[in-house]
Order: structure tokens, then C-alpha cells, then sequence
């Protein structure tokens, strides 16, 4: 099939064995590329082992829109089962080692077993080679990605783990590029117990596309349509601190651990003020709306911002200084944390510190303690120690109800959208097959366009609609969902992309079921790997049902429990699993994932 | 006095944040608005209400203006 390298690249480090096979034609029409492949790949190797054994695997995914001359397509996803969660782990990265590596003959590159000492990947097209990286250890992701750029060029694609990423912190990430990060559920702690340091790609080839004069002319026609946008020139400012405002104005912004929905300092620290800070700009390759706003942070270095960090690591905190919150950010990125689960983490602590169930004082906006904090969960020592396995654990660990406002979905921590007054955002972080993600499906919008308060069928039909184009299309394809969702770029320009790219036309349903298809097979992972998984997984945390807003104009707002439950339900049964949330065998059949059925449901 | 509120974008095109208008009788939302105020994308709130650029708005009213986000 033209559009695919058709090949992955397998690297054992264990014993150095280096293969490179071919990808077989029916694994790209069943799963696309990006997630599909990665998800198909650890059902099939990735079975009953601890995620930080030699046994686990670390899955590098590209798709076939990855790298193209294409809006926003310079993405990969990087895959493993989660130590942070049990069960199926993933997140996006754009990153030119997604270019790198299609450019350099691969698809995906696997890496299994563990190194005996430090070592770092270098990929130059058919060349593999495992190289010594004990000088590297310890440093953090800016310092290493200076030194590999300085020895093996600017133009060339670079993944990195930080300090926390060699400590297994949970939730550490793979970085590159100095501030691009993904991999949320411990992708990084992955790579660190393999001792892998980092993975250096110098690709020169080409991707065999079926016609390559159309997809030029489709190319440039969507990055002229995304330039050409009412909102392109307000969201260059913004970004996607747009949502600061907005989640504000709906009691959305997640505030002091998620308790509220607003903040009292909101405007010192939204987009308005963001642009007067803005100095630079940061993105992803191949992306002419790129998202990260470049200030001075409070040590006067340039630090990078987006919404997520900012409201996770601002109101979530108490902090309400963007300078501050660059600095945390900054630091996280080096350390190689992920900025979510950290604001999260850290806002736990406060809480547990205001309630006295942690001899520690550790206040509400302190940015003296956030800071320490921060090298203390990338350590894994003193107070850090306790969250740095994720907020699940650390409430198991000081138990006294803390698990009701340990905020975060099968271990996962929940994204920067508090839903006490939005059941439909409240069901898509349930229902994220990583856990707590909203990249999946973002709905907050849509429901509060028609009936916020509604726990209706339709918001579940719309949901699975937005969890099969966003979780599985671009998860897969594999390209940033933001020309979309952001600027309304048109989808109906994704099955021309693939036509010029594979040769072969397909329709949007044929889309919808390979991303059912995906959904399927994660849903089974987690099935298997955790054998009391089950309907209990995919709530939300008692604070959004039990303890409603205080502030603000949703004062008094909380989700309703029973109703909830309706909406799962309808949710099992529209996309055909048992009332326990386990696809049955009709559904998997249905999907050609008979292989996993009978593994499952026996 | 009607209290209208436009965020993100909406902004530019209203020419400001937010806007206190009295009304000499109820009228549609769309009056108030310039020609060039976008048709689609636009979640309006009229006192906490879904409603659209046909609602009638009327001094005391409270009405948000913002653009369909779709969340990173």
C-alpha cells in the first residue's frame, strides 16, 4: 500500500538485535497507522508484565499523513502499557523525529528488552546503532538535547527522557525540542527503565506517496484554508489560552485541586495577559498555527505556555502569575514531567496540607514550595515521593477519603476542564481508553451550545461521533486534531489526503469503524491486563458528584450520580459492550477482532 | 441596560470585551451585533439560556457571546 515505509524497525536492547519487517498490508487497511498500530502491536507482544520490566515495549507510531506536506502533520505517537495506569498508555508528540523516521524508511520503531547501561538510539536510514549514553544520565532534556543536536546536527529528529523519565516517576514524558512533550502515562519512565537515554533519527528518504502533484495542490490549499480562517489571527495571539476566559465565563477552569470552577485572579492571568508577555513562538514541524507562546518566566528565562500548563499549574495551585507558572513549566519540561499530572499531583498535596493529613505546610499559590516540589517528584524523594507514582496511589497511600478528590480517571489524572457542570465532558474523561485524557473528546463546547445540564442520549451519541474522529482518525493518521477543532479547518479534506497518499478512497465511515476498531481493542488491553477491570473504571472522582461549586455563577452545581450511570449505560450499549463495560463477542466479531474475543470472553 | 459579553475572537469583531447597551424596546440579538458577527460557531448564553441571534434581548438581559472552542 503507497503512503506507508511499510516497514518497522525492531531494536532489542537486551541483546542488540536489530530487525526490520515488513508491515503486513492488512494491519494498515484494520488500523491505520499511530495508535492503531500501536495498540494492535502491544495486544499482540505486550501481555501480563510490569510495565517497567525488560517485557514491556516502547512503541514510536507514525500513520500515513505523518510528515506529509500537510497542515499540522508532524506528529507520532508514542505508546507502552502504563506504569502510571496498568493498563494501555499513549500520547502524541509533534516532533521531527516523526518526519525523521518515515524519512528514514520506518513507520514505527519498537524498542523491547533493556540496555545494560545508558545508551541512546541513533537511526540514519538503514544504519541502527545502540550508542553509549552514560555521559547523558542525569542530565535534563534541554542540556541533552543540546549536546546530541551539537553531535549529530540541527536537522535531525530527537527524543529524550529526563531525570524523572531515568527515576521512573510515573508520569514522566518523552520530551523533544525543548518544550514538545507527549506520552502522559509514564511513556518516559518506559524508556528510562530500558536505560534508554534517547532516540536520534536522521532520515533522508522519501515517502512513497500514490500521487504526489495532488497531494502538493491539497497541501498548499489546506494551509492557505487554515491561514484564511476568521479566528487564524486571533488564535496566532492566543492560542490556546483562548480557553482561559472561556473556561472561566463556564466555570470549566480547574481551581484549587478542582474544588471550583473560577478563579478570583482569572484576569491577571489569561490570554490578554499572555500577549502582552509573549516574546516568541514554539510548535511542532510542519504546522503553520503553532501553539506554544514563548515568555520570560520569574528567573527571566524564555519559558513556554499553553493552556493546559497553565491552568493546571495556575488556579489548580492557587498561583496566579504567568511568569511563575512559565517557570514550573519550564522546569517540567526539563525534568521531563508531565505538566498535567504534576499540577495535579502538587494540587493534591496542598489539599491534603490544608486538611492536616500531611505533617507538611504547603500552601495554597506558594510558589516557593511548588518549585521545590518539582524537583522532588522528579527525584522521587520527600514530599514528591508520595505523588510521584500519580494521585491514586498517593491517595492509597494517606488514605481518610482522599481518593473522593484525588482527581484523576483509572489512574490517569484528569485534564485542565473541571465538570462538575458538564456531565458530558464528566462521561468523555470516563470513557478516555488512556484514562483521564481530553484529547479524545472534547465536548464541553457542544454541550453547552444545546443542554449543559442535560444527561441526555444525544450528548452520547455526539461524544462517541467526537471519540471516533479524535481518538481514533488523527490519533491514527497521525496529525494534530488542531486545524480542526481550533480553527474549523474542514474534515471532509482528510479522506482526499489519504486518496492522494494510499491510492485508495475511504469514506468517513470507513474511518469511524477502524477507530471502533481501535477503541474495541484497547478496551479489551485493559480487559486483559487488569482482570478486575470493569464499569468502576470509568467514573469520575466523587468531588464532581458529592461536594458542589461554591463560587461563581454555577454556585451550587454537581453532577448527579444516577443520572451518570444512565449515560454509561447508554454509552456500553451504543457501543456494544456488556454492563460491566467489556465489548462483547458480537461487537468484536463485528470488527474482525474475533483473535481477541476468544481471548477475553473465551 | 442590556450586559453583552464576547470572548475570544468575538471580541475583535464586536470591538469589545464586553458592551452595556440600553434598549429602547426588546429586540432581536443580531441588531445589536455588526454585520459581520458570524452566523455559525457561536454559543450564546441569554441569562444562562442557549439561545441565538434571533432571541429577543431586552434591557437587564445578560448575554455571552463566545466562540465554539473545541478544547486542545
Amino acid at each position: 500500500m503507497k503512503g506507508y515505509t511499510g516497514k518497522w524497525l525492531r531494536v532489542d536492547l537486551s541483546t542488540g538485535k536489530i530487525s526490520k519487517e515488513e508491515i503486513p498490508d492488512e494491519i494498515k487497511r484494520d488500523f491505520l497507522g499511530g495508535r492503531g498500530f500501536a495498540a494492535k502491536l502491544l495486544w499482540d507482544e505486550v501481555k501480563h508484565i510490569d510495565p517497567l520490566s525488560e517485557k514491556n515495549k516502547l512503541i514510536f507510531s507514525t500513520g500515513p499523513l505523518t510528515g506529509q506536506s500537510l497542515p499540522s502533520s508532524g506528529k507520532m505517537v508514542i505508546a507502552s502499557k502504563s506504569p502510571l495506569t496498568g493498563g494501555y498508555g499513549d500520547g502524541n508528540i509533534g516532533t521531527m523525529a516523526s518526519i525523521h523516521l518515515r524519512k528514514a524508511g520506518y513507520d514505527v520503531l519498537i524498542v523491547e528488552g533493556k540496555s545494560e547501561k545508558p545508551c541512546y538510539l541513533l537511526i540514519e536510514n538503514e544504519s541502527v546503532k545502540i550508542v553509549d549514553a552514560s555521559e547523558l544520565w542525569g542530565k535534563n532534556t534541554f542540556e541533552t538535547q543540546d549536546i546530541l543536536e551539537k553531535r549529530h546536527g540541527r536537522n535531525s529528529g530527537i527524543l529524550i527522557i529526563g531525570p524523572a523519565g531515568e527515576n521512573l516517576i510515573r508520569f514522566s514524558t518523552v520530551m523533544s525540542q525543548k518544550g514538545r512533550a507527549g506520552g502522559r502515562p509514564g511513556m518516559g519512565a518506559v524508556m528510562g527503565s530500558k536505560n534508554l537515554k534517547a532516540v536520534v533519527i536522521k532520515g533522508t528518504g522519501s515517502i512513497p506517496n500514490f500521487d504526489d502533484p495532488k497531494l502538493k495542490e491539497l497541501g498548499k490549499k489546506g494551509y492557505d484554508e487554515v491561514k484564511g480562517k476568521e479566528n487564524y489571527e486571533f488564535w496566532m495571539r492566543q492560542g490556546t489560552m483562548t480557553a482561559f476566559e472561556w473556561c472561566n465565563e463556564n466555570s470549566c477552569l480547574p481551581t484549587y485541586n478542582f474544588k471550583e470552577g473560577v478563579f478570583e485572579f482569572s484576569k491577571e492571568m489569561d490570554g490578554y495577559v499572555l500577549e502582552k508577555l509573549h516574546i516568541d513562538r514554539r510548535g511542532c514541524p510542519m504546522c503553520n498555527m503553532q501553539c506554544g507562546h514563548i515568555i520570560k518566566d520569574a528567573s527571566d528565562q524564555r519559558a513556554e505556555l499553553d493552556y493546559e500548563n497553565v491552568g493546571m499549574l495556575g488556579p489548580n495551585i492557587g498561583l496566579r502569575s504567568l511568569p511563575q507558572v512559565a517557570l514550573l513549566n519550564r522546569m517540567a519540561d526539563e525534568w521531563g514531567l508531565d505538566t498535567i499530572s504534576l499540577g495535579s499531583g502538587i494540587g493534591f498535596l496542598m489539599e491534603a496540607s490544608e486538611r492536616g493529613l500531611i505533617p507538611e505546610k504547603v500552601g495554597w499559590g506558594d510558589f516557593e514550595a511548588a518549585q521545590k516540589l518539582v524537583i522532588d517528584i522528579g527525584k522521587g524523594e520527600g514530599l514528591g515521593k508520595l505523588v510521584s507514582h500519580g494521585v491514586r496511589e498517593a491517595a492509597e497511600s494517606i488514605g481518610k477519603g482522599s481518593h473522593r478528590w484525588a482527581m484523576h480517571v483509572k489512574g490517569l489524572e484528569i485534564t485542565a476542564y473541571n465538570c462538575h457542570g458538564c456531565p458530558g465532558m464528566a462521561l468523555s474523561f470516563g470513557t478516555s481508553p488512556i484514562g483521564a485524557s481530553h484529547k479524545d473528546a472534547w465536548i464541553i463546547a457542544w454541550e453547552i451550545s444545546t443542554d449543559r445540564f442535560s444527561y441526555s442520549k444525544e450528548k452520547v451519541e455526539k461524544l462517541i461521533e467526537f471519540q471516533r474522529i479524535r481518538g481514533g482518525f488523527f490519533e491514527s493518521a497521525t496529525v494534530c486534531r488542531l486545524p480542526w477543532v481550533e480553527v474549523s479547518f474542514g474534515l471532509q479534506s482528510y479522506p482526499d489526503y489519504l486518496e492522494a497518499i494510499t491510492g485508495n478512497r475511504m469514506s468517513w465511515e470507513d474511518l469511524y469503524k477502524i477507530g471502533d476498531r481501535i477503541y474495541n481493542l484497547i478496551r479489551a488491553y485493559w480487559k486483559r491486563e487488569i482482570p478486575q477491570f470493569g464499569r468502576t473504571w470509568d467514573y469520575p472522582p466523587d468531588r464532581w458528584f458529592e461536594e458542589p461549586l461554591s463560587q461563581g455563577k454555577m454556585k451550587g452545581v454537581k453532577l448527579d450520580r444516577e443520572k451518570y450511570d444512565q449515560m454509561l449505560s447508554w454509552y456500553y450499549e451504543l457501543r456494544g459492550w456488556d454492563k460491566n463495560g467489556i465489548p462483547t463477542q458480537e461487537t468484536l466479531d463485528d470488527l474482525g477482532l474475533e483473535e481477541v474475543s476468544k481471548e477475553i470472553i473465551g | 441596560m442590556a450586559e453583552l459579553k464576547f470572548l475570544g475572537y468575538l471580541a475583535e469583531i464586536a470591538g469589545a470585551r464586553e458592551k452595556i447597551l440600553v434598549l429602547d424596546k426588546p429586540m432581536p440579538l443580531r441588531r445589536v451585533l455588526p454585520p459581520s458577527f458570524p452566523e455559525k460557531n457561536v454559543i450564546i448564553l441569554i441569562d444562562k439560556k442557549v439561545g441565538n441571534l434571533d432571541s429577543v434581548i431586552e434591557n437587564e438581559s445578560s448575554v455571552i457571546l463566545m466562540p465554539m472552542l473545541s478544547g486542545g
